[in-house]
C-alpha cells in the first residue's frame, strides 16, 4: 500500500523468497555446524597422529571456502535484497527494530570471513595450534551471527512483549529466539556430517575413507537426537493459531509439517543403514542424494515455518499485505484505494469496476497470490458465483485464518469481487451475474449449496 | 504532479539521523576501497590477461594479482552490506521504492555477483590449467562486475528523483521499470570505473612491492605498471569527474556552490589527488594516504548531493529518534574487538617464518 506492489509474475514474491532463503539456509547451517567440524576434525588428527585424516580435512576447507564464503555469503545478502523488494514495508520495520543487531551480525561477518580465509591460507603458514586458534575463532563468529541472525527471525513469529515495550531487548529476547536457536544449533551439525559424506565420499584411502564417512554420519546422527526435543519446545512458544494452521487448520501447511518430519526419519534411517552400518558400500552418488533429502528436509520445514506465521509477517503487528494492525481502522474508513499510494485510481470508478476491483487485488491481495501462477487467484476461486466470492471476502479472516481480512469500502469490495469473477469466464448460457450479491443464485448474500461447482 | 513517496516507518530511528549518516558515510567508504580494488582489479586482469598471452611478465603478473582477487571479492560483499543496512534506515522510503520499480534487475545484482564471484575463483585457482582461455573468464567476469556497478549507479540515481516515481509507475509493470540511462548515469558510471582503475592501480603496486625478495624484478616491473596506471586512470579522471560534475542538475550544481562546506570538500578531494599523482612514483605509502582521503572527501561529497537532491522532497532530520544506546555501545565494543581479533589473525599469518611454530 505505501510501496508498489512487485508481483513477480507465475512465481510470485514468497516464491521468489523461498527458493533464496531455502538454498542459503541450507549452505549458512552449513557454514556454522562446518565451521565446528573443521577445528574439531583437525584435532582429532593431530591427537591420532593421523596424516591421511589431516589431508582430508585440508581438502574439505577448499570445498568448505567455495561453498560457504561465496555461495553462503551471496545468498544471504540475495535474501536481503528479495525481502526489500517483496515486503519493503516489513524489512524497513525489521530493520528500525534490529539495526544494532545488524551491525552486530555484520562485525561477526566480518571476522568471520578473515578467519575463513586465513584458516585456508593458513595451512602451510601457520603452527598447527595456531591454526586450530583461527579455526575456533572462525566457528564462534559464526554460531554468534547465527545467535543475532535468529533472534531476529523469530521475532517475526513470536515478537511477545515488543508490540507493547518496542525496545531492542523486548524484540531480540522473544518467546522463540532460545528453542530456535537450540533447533538451529543441532540443524548445523547434522549439515556439517551431511556435506562432509560428500567430501569423505571422494577420498582415495579405502580405511580413511571408511573412517571419516562413518564418522560424518556420527555427526548427523548425533544431531538428530537434539532436534525433535529442542523442536517440541520450540513449538510450544508458538501462538496457537501457528500450531493449529500446522496441524490440521491448513491442509497444505499440515502435509508440509508431516512431510517435514518424514523427511527427517528418512534422511536419518538412511544415514544409519547407509554410511553408518556400511560405509564401504558409500558412494558420492549416495552422497549426493542424501544432501537432496537434506535440502528437501529443510526446504520443506522452512516452508511451514513461514506459512504458519500467516496471516501475519510480524504477527500480531503488520499482515503479510504489509498492511499494520493498528493502520486496519483508518484504511477501512477511507478505503484502501484513497489509503493505497501506488494506484492508477484513487477511488472506484463504477464504470470501470473491473479495473477498480484489479487495483484492489494489486494492493491488498497480490504480495501473496499472483493471477495465474503460484498460489494462483484466478484457480482460488474457480467455480465460484459473485455472491460465493463476495462472502468469502465479507469474511475472508474468518473462513480461513491464515488470511488477513479485507480492508475497504463496501464499493471496493464489490469491485474486487467483479474482478474476481471476471477471471473464470463462464459458459453464455450461464451468463454473468458480476458482484452482486443479491443475485437469485444467492438471494441471502450466502453461497448457495453448489455454489462452488461451476 | 506531486511526488508520490511512501511514509517512513512508525518506528523511531535508533539513534540521532547524524550518527546514522556518519556510520552510512563511513561505511561506504570502506566498501568503495574495496569494492575499487575488485572492480579495477576485473578490468587491471582483463588486459593483462590478454597481453599475457604473449609477454610473460603480465603472464606471472596475472597469476599472483589473481590470488588476492577472491577476499578482495569477499570483504567487498561484506563491508557493503553495512551502508546498504544504514542507508535503508535513513532513505529507506526512497530506495525500496526504486528498488521496487526495478526489482528484477534490482535483484539480478545477487546473481551478476554470485557467478562473477565463481568467475574469480575460476580464474584464480585453474589460471595455468585455463591458459589462453583465462582471458575469456576474466572478461566475462569484468563484465558481470561492471553491470553490477551499472544498476547500481541506475539504482542510486533513481532513488533521489521521488518525483519521476509515480510517472514511471504509470507506464510501466513494478519490477520492470528501468528508467532512462542518462548522461548524468553514464558519467557517473564512467566516473566509478575510473576511479576503480586508479585505485586498483595504485593497490597492485603495493601488491607487487611484496614480490621483492621472491622476484624483484617482476616486483619493479609490476608497480610501475600500476603506478602508470593509477596516473593515467587519475589523469583521465580530472575530465570525467568534470563531466560528471557538469552532467548534475544546475539546481544541485547550484546548491553545491551555495555550500561552503561541499565547495570545501571538493577542493580537499582535488588537492588530495594532485598530490597522490605527484607522490606516486617515488612514495607509494604517501601517495595511498592522499588517495585515501580523496575517496573519502568524494564520498563526503556524495552524501551531500545526496541531500541536495532530496531537500524539497525529504528531510531525515525530521524524522522521530529514541536511542537504543546499551546495544550501540555493545556493537562499539564488538567492532573494536573484531578488528582486534582480524588484527591478530592477520599479523599471525603475516609474520616472519623464524618467529612461526614447529611445523611452519
Amino acid at each position: 500500500m505505501n510501496y508498489p506492489v512487485w508481483e513477480p509474475h507465475l512465481l510470485g514474491g514468497g516464491m521468489v523468497i523461498g527458493i533464496i532463503a531455502i538454498l542459503h539456509v541450507f549452505v549458512s547451517h552449513f557454514a556454522v555446524g562446518g565451521g565446528l567440524f573443521l577445528p574439531l576434525t583437525e584435532r582429532k588428527a593431530y591427537r591420532e597422529n593421523n596424516p591421511a585424516l589431516l589431508e582430508y580435512v585440508k581438502s574439505h576447507s577448499k570445498f568448505f571456502v567455495l561453498v560457504v564464503l561465496v555461495f553462503g555469503a551471496v545468498s544471504g545478502v540475495g535474501i536481503w535484497w528479495n525481502i526489500g523488494l517483496v515486503s519493503p514495508e516489513a524489512t524497513a520495520t525489521l530493520i528500525h527494530v534490529f539495526v544494532w543487531g545488524w551491525a552486530i551480525e555484520w562485525v561477526f561477518f566480518i571476522v568471520e570471513i578473515a578467519a575463513a580465509f586465513i584458516y585456508y591460507y593458513g595451512w602451510d603458514r601457520l603452527d598447527p595450534q595456531t591454526h586450530l586458534t583461527v579455526g575456533w575463532i572462525y566457528f564462534g563468529a559464526a554460531w554468534a551471527s547465527l545467535l543475532v541472525i535468529n533472534g531476529i527471525l523469530t521475532f517475526m513469529l513470536t515478537p511477545g512483549r515488543w508490540i507493547e515495550k518496542q525496545t531492542f531487548a523486548s524484540a531480540y529476547f522473544n518467546p522463540g529466539m532460545l528453542p530456535s536457536l537450540l533447533v538451529r544449533t543441532a540443524v548445523c551439525v547434522a549439515l556439517a556430517g551431511v556435506y562432509a559424506l560428500i567430501t569423505s565420499s571422494a577420498v582415495r584411502d579405502v580405511v580413511l575413507r571408511n573412517n571419516v564417512v562413518r564418522y560424518a554420519a556420527q555427526w548427523l546422527l548425533l544431531s538428530a537426537l537434539a532436534i525433535p526435543l529442542a523442536g517440541i519446545w520450540y513449538i510450544s512458544t508458538l501462538p496457537s493459531m501457528a500450531r493449529e494452521i500446522s496441524m490440521g487448520g491448513s491442509p497444505v501447511v499440515t502435509l508440509f509439517a508431516g512431510l517435514s518430519i518424514l523427511l527427517s526419519v528418512l534422511l536419518v534411517a538412511f544415514t544409519y543403514f547407509g554410511p553408518y552400518r556400511h560405509p564401504q558400500a558409500f558412494s558420492t552418488v549416495f552422497a549426493f542424494l542424501l544432501a537432496a533429502l537434506a535440502l528437501s528436509t529443510t526446504g520443506v520445514t522452512e516452508w511451514a515455518r513461514e506459512a504458519v506465521r500467516k496471516p501475519y509477517t510480524i504477527y500480531g503487528y503488520m499482515y503479510s499485505n504489509s498492511l499494520r494492525l493498528a493502520d486496519m481502522e483508518q484504511v477501512q474508513e477511507q478505503g484502501i484505494l484513497k489509503s493505497a499510494k501506488w494506484v492508477r485510481l484513487h477511488e472506484v470508478d463504477p464504470n470501470a469496476l473491473e479495473r477498480s476491483g484489479n487495483e484492489v487485488f494489486n494492493v491488498e491481495c497480490a504480495s501473496c497470490h499472483t493471477v495465474n501462477g503460484y498460489n494462483s487467484i484466478r484457480f482460488a476461486v474457480k467455480g465460484w458465483d459473485g455472491a460465493m466470492i463476495d462472502y468469502q471476502l465479507a469474511h475472508l479472516n474468518e473462513l480461513k485464518g491464515f488470511m488477513p481480512p479485507f480492508v475497504g469500502t463496501e464499493a471496493e469490495r464489490k469491485a474486487l469481487a467483479d474482478w474476481l469473477l471476471s477471471l473464470n469466464p463462464r459458459p453464455a448460457s450461464l451468463g454473468r451475474e458480476g458482484g452482486d450479491s443479491a443475485s437469485p443464485r444467492s438471494s441471502a448474500g450466502y453461497p448457495v449449496e453448489g455454489a462452488a461447482q461451476p | 504532479m506531486n511526488p508520490v513517496i511512501p511514509a517512513p516507518v512508525p518506528v523511531p530511528l535508533p539513534a540521532p539521523t547524524g550518527l546514522l549518516e556518519f556510520l552510512l558515510v563511513f561505511t561506504f567508504i570502506l566498501h568503495l576501497v574495496a569494492m575499487d580494488f575488485l572492480l579495477g582489479g576485473v578490468i587491471i586482469l582483463t588486459v593483462s590477461s590478454f597481453l599475457g598471452r604473449r609477454d610473460s611478465r603480465h603472464y606471472e603478473f596475472t597469476r599472483r594479482v589473481s590470488r588476492v582477487m577472491p577476499p578482495v571479492t569477499a570483504f567487498t560483499i561484506t563491508l557493503g552490506v553495512a551502508p546498504l543496512l544504514f542507508v535503508q534506515l535513513v532513505y529507506g522510503q526512497l530506495f525500496y521504492t526504486s528498488s521496487a520499480l526495478m526489482a528484477w534487475y534490482w535483484l539480478a545484482v545477487v546473481f551478476l555477483v554470485l557467478f562473477g564471484y565463481y568467475g574469480i575463483y575460476w580464474y584464480q585457482m585453474q589460471h595455468d590449467e585455463l591458459g589462453p582461455k583465462a582471458v575469456w573468464v576474466i572478461l566475462v567476469t569484468a563484465i558481470l562486475f561492471i553491470h553490477v556497478a551499472f544498476l547500481f549507479t541506475q539504482n542510486m540515481t533513481a532513488m533521489l528523483r521521488p518525483q519521476d516515481f509515480y510517472s514511471l509507475y504509470l507506464n510501466g509493470r513494478v519490477g520492470s521499470i528501468f528508467g532512462p540511462v542518462t548522461l548524468l548515469n553514464t558519467s557517473r558510471l564512467l566516473h566509478f570505473l575510473v576511479a576503480a582503475v586508479a585505485l586498483a592501480g595504485l593497490g597492485v603496486a603495493l601488491l607487487s612491492h611484496r614480490w621483492k625478495t621472491e622476484s624483484p624484478e617482476l616486483a619493479d616491473w609490476g608497480s610501475r605498471y600500476g603506478v602508470t596506471l593509477f596516473m593515467g586512470a587519475t589523469l583521465v579522471q580530472f575530465l570525467v569527474g568534470l563531466w560528471f560534475l557538469f552532467s548534475l542538475p544546475l539546481e544541485i550544481r547550484q546548491a553545491l556552490v551555495g555550500n561552503k562546506l561541499a565547495v570545501g570538500v571538493l577542493v580537499a578531494a582535488i588537492v588530495l589527488a594532485l598530490l597522490a599523482l605527484l607522490t606516486a612514483p617515488r612514495n607509494l605509502s604517501m601517495s595511498s594516504v592522499a588517495i585515501l582521503g580523496t575517496v573519502s572527501m568524494m564520498a563526503v561529497l556524495r552524501h551531500f548531493v545526496r541531500m541536495a537532491y532530496l531537500a524539497p522532497y525529504f528531510d531525515p532530520h525530521t524524522l522521530p529518534v529514541r536511542g537504543q544506546w546499551v546495544v550501540f555501545s555493545f556493537f562499539v565494543v564488538l567492532l573494536l574487538a573484531g578488528l582486534a581479533t582480524v588484527g591478530w589473525m592477520l599479523y599471525v599469518l603475516f609474520r616472519p617464518v623464524a618467529t612461526r611454530g614447529v611445523s611452519a
